[in-house]
């Protein structure tokens, strides 16, 4: 273990200790602030796992959202399932979809890949929308929970998870496959790296987190319907956040997410309009001066001290 | 199952194959057997690439059967043929820019069984390659064309194969690179490793090569041992510049 995946861990550690605290002594409204966070953190995570080890842009992360989301939902409210019970089988549910849909489209590449995943979550809202076991267009509302902090627990739940998927993915065996394959899949199969099996663990993992996610706010929510759940904005801030932290990084997408919420959060109360240009305009300036992050620019920083460092110390002799 | 001897460790026959509409081989037989360095020549987009990619499973042939070690692997994956013992070098080095040079080396061995003997074979490779052993920790972006290429056979090497698919090792290098590198695959065919070599340039192709093949226009169009390649007349003129009874020695400088 080097000295930096060390403080790494070490920070994570004690800001998870941090976390666990936090309820006893803050009030309702940052707790609540602080679920939104941790919800978001764990869908960049998440989506990191595809979008940015794996380097295919995922646009219909909604889809295994809003799967979890209605899964709980009708489990909770037609079979009168426990919440937790319901949750694990939103959770199974959306891999299941995952792997499904995964076998089909992770054959493509690049933009038919994008586009082909937003259009199978705009599907599966027009599917929502009209069954009526979903409660169609009018929505479904949930049992009312006695308390909302555990919300707070559960969310912390995904976002550890998925810090976790981060942090162990790269290092593990699949890892190095889905490193090949993203670098260059050709030379990855002459290599004996079949890719799409690895691709799909990498969009599965993606979906277990996006599922449970929704299954968890459907019920902190108490209320879905279709464009709620199935909504692209989900995807499109994860992306957002996991480009600003750092894709392909462990902890980039979580730090992604609690600066954009927090800045997100000032600008909203300070006005509705500036957020929506805020918003905007951050996505251009990232594409355009951090297209790897702020994980990449603390490290070059990191590296421009050392260079500097070492020309004084040469100039010394 | 495979008998001793002269017995072909590879052995293509009656190929078609071609990328949807497009047919680029036709009819394509060819041999290499056990310990045995083939040249492939041959001029631009004649499909030399092309059968490579058919041995190695990367792309299907419409006709025609590749048989290795006297087993049919017309339709296994890649990943099958890996494990079977038939690395491909593709063209254009094909690494894997971001991940070091340690990350890319060791990823050649992904398909092994035996997983305790690859930090021996990696000294092998380091061996054959002492440059490598500096850049191990390097982005394989970070090398030159030449170190570049050393790092993909070395990859391919690290898969521990017995038949090798080198496809253009010369490609953008400078003679001395290209030299010692011709000087490696010598060593490997000394090991009992058989190569596959496809090359631009004829003249150093047919300079390390036991036989030769020549493909045109998707047709096997001549066959013969190197030298007596070297030595035909209309490879001299198409290939090499050289009148039939200009005097050289072969090699890149001719050209």
């Amino acid at each position: 273990m080097t000295p930096r995946t060390f403080g790494l861990g070490a920070l994570a550690a004690a800001a998870l200790a941090v976390a666990v605290a936090f309820p006893v002594f803050a009030g309702g409204y940052y707790v609540r602030l602080a679920t939104g966070i941790f919800m978001f953190g764990a869908l960049a995570s998440a989506w990191n796992l595809i979008g940015g080890y794996t380097g295919y842009p995922d646009f219909g992360g909604a889809a295994f959202l809003g799967i979890g989301a209605y899964t709980t939902g009708i489990l909770m409210l037609r079979a009168h399932l426990p919440f937790a019970a319901a949750l694990l089988a939103g959770g199974a549910l959306a891999v299941l979809a995952a792997v499904g849909m995964g076998t089909l489209l992770l054959r493509l590449r690049g933009h038919y890949f994008a586009i082909a995943t937003l259009g199978f979550m705009l599907v599966l809202r027009q599917v929502a929308a009209n069954l009526p076991i979903t409660g169609g267009g009018s929505g479904m509302n949930l049992p009312i929970a006695s308390a909302f902090t555990p919300f707070y627990y559960w969310m912390l739940g995904t976002v550890v998870l998925g810090a976790l998927g981060g942090a162990i993915f790269p290092r593990s065996r699949a890892g190095y496959a889905i490193a090949a394959i993203r670098e260059n899949q050709d030379a990855a199969q002459v290599l004996g790296i079949e890719p799409l099996p690895y691709k799909i663990l990498a969009y599965a993992s993606n979906a277990l987190l996006f599922g449970a996610v929704g299954g968890i706010y459907a019920y902190w929510f108490t209320f879905i319907d279709p464009p709620t759940v199935f909504n692209i904005d989900f995807s499109i801030q994860a992306v957002v956040m996991t480009l600003l932290g750092g894709p392909g990084t462990a902890l980039g997408p979580v730090a992604g997410a609690i600066i954009l919420k927090i800045l997100d959060t000032i600008l909203t109360n300070i006005s509705l309009f500036l957020h929506n240009v805020f918003f905007g305009a951050l996505v251009c300036l990232l594409i355009i001066f951090a297209p790897r992050g702020l994980a990449e620019v603390l490290r070059r920083r990191g590296g421009i001290v050392r260079a500097i460092r070492a020309e004084l110390e040469d100039s010394r002799v | 199952m495979t008998p001793a001897g002269l017995e072909g460790v590879l052995r293509a026959e009656h190929l078609d194959a071609g990328y949807g509409s497009v047919q680029v081989l036709w009819d394509v037989s060819l041999e290499v057997r056990r310990g045995e360095v083939v040249a492939l020549i041959g001029p631009n987009g004649a499909g030399k690439s092309t059968l490579l990619r058919v041995v190695s499973g990367l792309l299907r042939p419409r006709r025609g059967a590749v048989t290795f070690d006297g087993r049919e692997i017309t339709r296994r994956t890649p990943e099958e043929i890996v494990r079977l013992g038939i690395a491909h070098v593709p063209q254009g080095r094909r690494l894997f820019p971001d991940l070091t040079v340690a990350e890319n080396l060791m990823l050649g061995a992904y398909a092994r069984a035996d997983r305790a003997q690859v930090a021996g074979d990696l000294d092998r490779v380091l061996a054959l390659f002492p440059v490598l052993r500096e850049r191990l920790a390097l982005p394989a972006i970070q090398l030159s064309g030449g170190e570049q290429q050393m790092a993909a056979l070395g990859r391919a090497l690290m898969a521990r194969p017995r038949l090798l698919l080198i496809d253009e090792p010369s490609l953008g290098l400078g003679p001395i690179v290209v030299q010692a590198l011709m000087e490696v695959i010598g060593d490997l065919r000394r090991g009992g490793t058989s190569v596959l070599l496809v090359e631009q340039d004829v003249g150093v192709a047919l300079a390390h090569a036991d036989r030769g093949y020549v493909l045109e226009t998707g047709r096997i169009t001549l066959t013969d041992r190197a030298e007596a390649l070297l030595g035909h007349a209309a490879i001299r003129a198409a290939y090499l510049g050289l009148a039939v009874g200009d005097v050289g020695r072969p090699g890149s400088q001719d050209r």
